[in-house]
């Protein structure tokens, strides 16, 4: 209706730094649950996939909290402060007790696993699982609790965060076997079977995935004026690009065709490609999700 | 260990409960509050803890030029406050909402949770700064910067406890509003005559990979 005449320019809160911090959480959190899969939950098939898992999940979230301390002002006071001064109402005062006991929980897990100490392994897998979830679900929550921006002020966030979570964490995982197999065993032969079930579930999670974005698009478009047009510069304005084409073209749909077509999943080549792409794509979700969902003005 | 500040915080019944009332017929778009809270609060180049939003409407000669003076609102329910990981971000009894730079880390979530972008990053502090209700001056019996400055008299404070202070008398009879009251936050600061022109967003932002 009006012409602005004068207004201030307000800052932009979180930017790509979080997205770094939440996409590092994400594949930690997602290779810690392939890891558990044959040690706390018996299925065998996966089982060498579970030493690479918890080395691959300790040292995605020992680098994590290294994005969250450059975003931050303050780094040393931070963390002194959110250990001093909790406030239980903040979903972010959690975060510091966890990205503290989860990467010390995986170590003790990875040790009694690589001691071949079955009964220990299980019980740290077990209870490192709830943390994994905690450790990446809060993010979502730390997002769905500001109530100023529409795209992250809703319930779905958490669960929208722990499958992208997942299916970053699968794609990692075949991309670090298959380099694994091929160049660092004496074989040289991968796994063709441990590769194909981890495709699979792949593919099953992308489906969930994408039918989570759309159950909160769906939502967005009907809702109020601020979370209408918040869709609307995703779908159709200057964010479409990274968020129609990068993380759902490329980062789920293909990579999920890919997968469930048997004779592109058995090709390395076209796994290799859907697992990159996915790995691209939820980053790009990151930061759709962190930059793109807040860069637009309140007032 | 918990917030400090819940110790320090004053217990008694008669405390004020301070607010503002941003009288629109009367303003008059000067931005003679900016240029008072800058100077009072010593605040930075490029970014402002009160500010004058101004917009124009209509088509000639059926025009005119609207304004929201805005500033913390002081929420009776601050999102800031719930959100702030180390209790930070805390309101005093008089209802005042404060950034306790002892304990401030500069994490931005606030910033992120706050409906009204009014907070910032101070840049040489790497911490969170915004309206104190000028605190000092309020605790001294002065009238915010702001306040005094306005040459229309367009925003008065005082103290909404008191039936008898102008704030109240005010709220109490004219036809007030408070911005996005839909968020939950209660605000503390009230308009007379808000236009919601300037309530509008724009669709559109500059992304950072833009030039
Ligand atoms: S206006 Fe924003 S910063 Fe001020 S008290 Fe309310 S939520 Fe907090
Ligand atoms: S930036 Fe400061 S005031 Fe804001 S939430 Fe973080 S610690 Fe609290």
């Amino acid at each position: 209706m009006g012409k602005v005449v004068f207004d201030v320019q307000y800052q932009t809160s979180l930017a790509f730094l979080i997205s770094y911090y939440f996409y590092c959480t994400g594949l930690s959190a997602g290779s810690f649950m392939i890891s558990t899969l044959s040690y706390g939950f018996g299925f065998t098939k996966f089982k060498p996939a579970s030493k690479m898992g918890v080395v691959a999940a300790v040292l995605l979230l020992l680098l994590a909290p290294q994005f969250l301390l450059m975003q931050v002002g303050w780094p040393i006071k931070s963390v002194w402060n959110h250990f001093v001064y909790f406030n239980p109402v903040s979903a972010m005062s959690y975060g510091a007790f966890l990205l503290m006991l989860y990467p010390v929980n995986s170590i003790i897990y990875g040790i009694f696993m690589f001691k071949g100490n079955m009964k220990m392994t299980k019980i740290f897998g077990l209870i490192g699982i709830p943390m994994a979830l905690a450790v990446h679900g809060y993010t979502g929550w730390i997002l769905a609790l500001a109530v100023a921006r529409d795209y992250w002020n809703t319930g779905l966030m958490p669960i929208v965060f722990l499958f992208s979570a997942m299916v970053s964490g699968i794609s990692m995982m075949i991309l670090l076997i298959i380099i694994r197999d091929r160049f660092f065993t004496k074989e040289k032969v991968i796994n063709h079977d441990l590769i194909d079930s981890l495709a699979k579930i792949l593919g099953w999670l992308l489906v969930v995935d994408l039918f989570l974005v759309f159950c909160d698009y769906s939502v967005l478009l009907y809702s109020k004026l601020e979370a209408q047009e918040v869709a609307h510069f995703m779908l159709f304005g200057k964010m479409s690009f990274w968020f129609v084409i990068l993380e759902n073209l490329i980062g789920k749909v293909i990579p999920m065709i890919i997968v469930f077509i048997p004779g592109m999943r058995r090709s390395y080549f076209w796994l290799i490609l859907a697992a990159l792409m996915n790995m691209a794509g939820i980053l790009a979700m990151r930061v759709v999700t962190v930059y793109g969902g807040q860069v637009l003005p309140l007032m | 260990m918990s917030n400090p500040h819940k110790k320090e915080q004053h217990t008694g019944k008669d405390l004020p409960r301070w607010g503002m009332v941003i009288d629109l017929d009367r303003c008059v778009g000067c931005h003679t509050c900016e240029i008072a809270c800058k100077m009072e609060n010593d605040v930075p180049l490029g970014i402002w803890r009160s500010w004058v939003k101004e917009i124009e409407k209509g088509k000639y000669p059926n025009v005119v030029r609207s304004f929201r003076p805005t500033l913390c609102n002081h929420c009776e329910n601050p999102a800031c406050v719930k959100v702030c990981p180390v209790g930070a971000a805390w309101q005093r009894e008089d209802g005042i909402v404060m950034v306790d730079p002892h304990l401030c880390v500069g994490c931005r979530y606030c910033m992120s949770a706050c409906p009204y972008e009014v907070r910032y990053v101070h840049p040489q502090k790497g911490m969170i700064d915004k309206c104190d209700f000028c605190h000092t001056r309020v605790d001294a019996g002065l009238k915010p910067s702001c306040v005094e400055a306005c040459p229309a008299s367009a925003r008065i404070f005082g103290n909404l406890n008191d039936p008898k202070s102008d704030v109240s008398k005010l709220v109490s009879t004219k036809s007030v509003t408070t911005l996005k009251p839909e968020m939950g936050t209660d605000p503390r600061v009230y308009y007379i005559g808000l236009d919601m022109a300037t309530m509008e967003i724009k669709r559109e932002a500059k992304l950072v990979w833009e030039k």
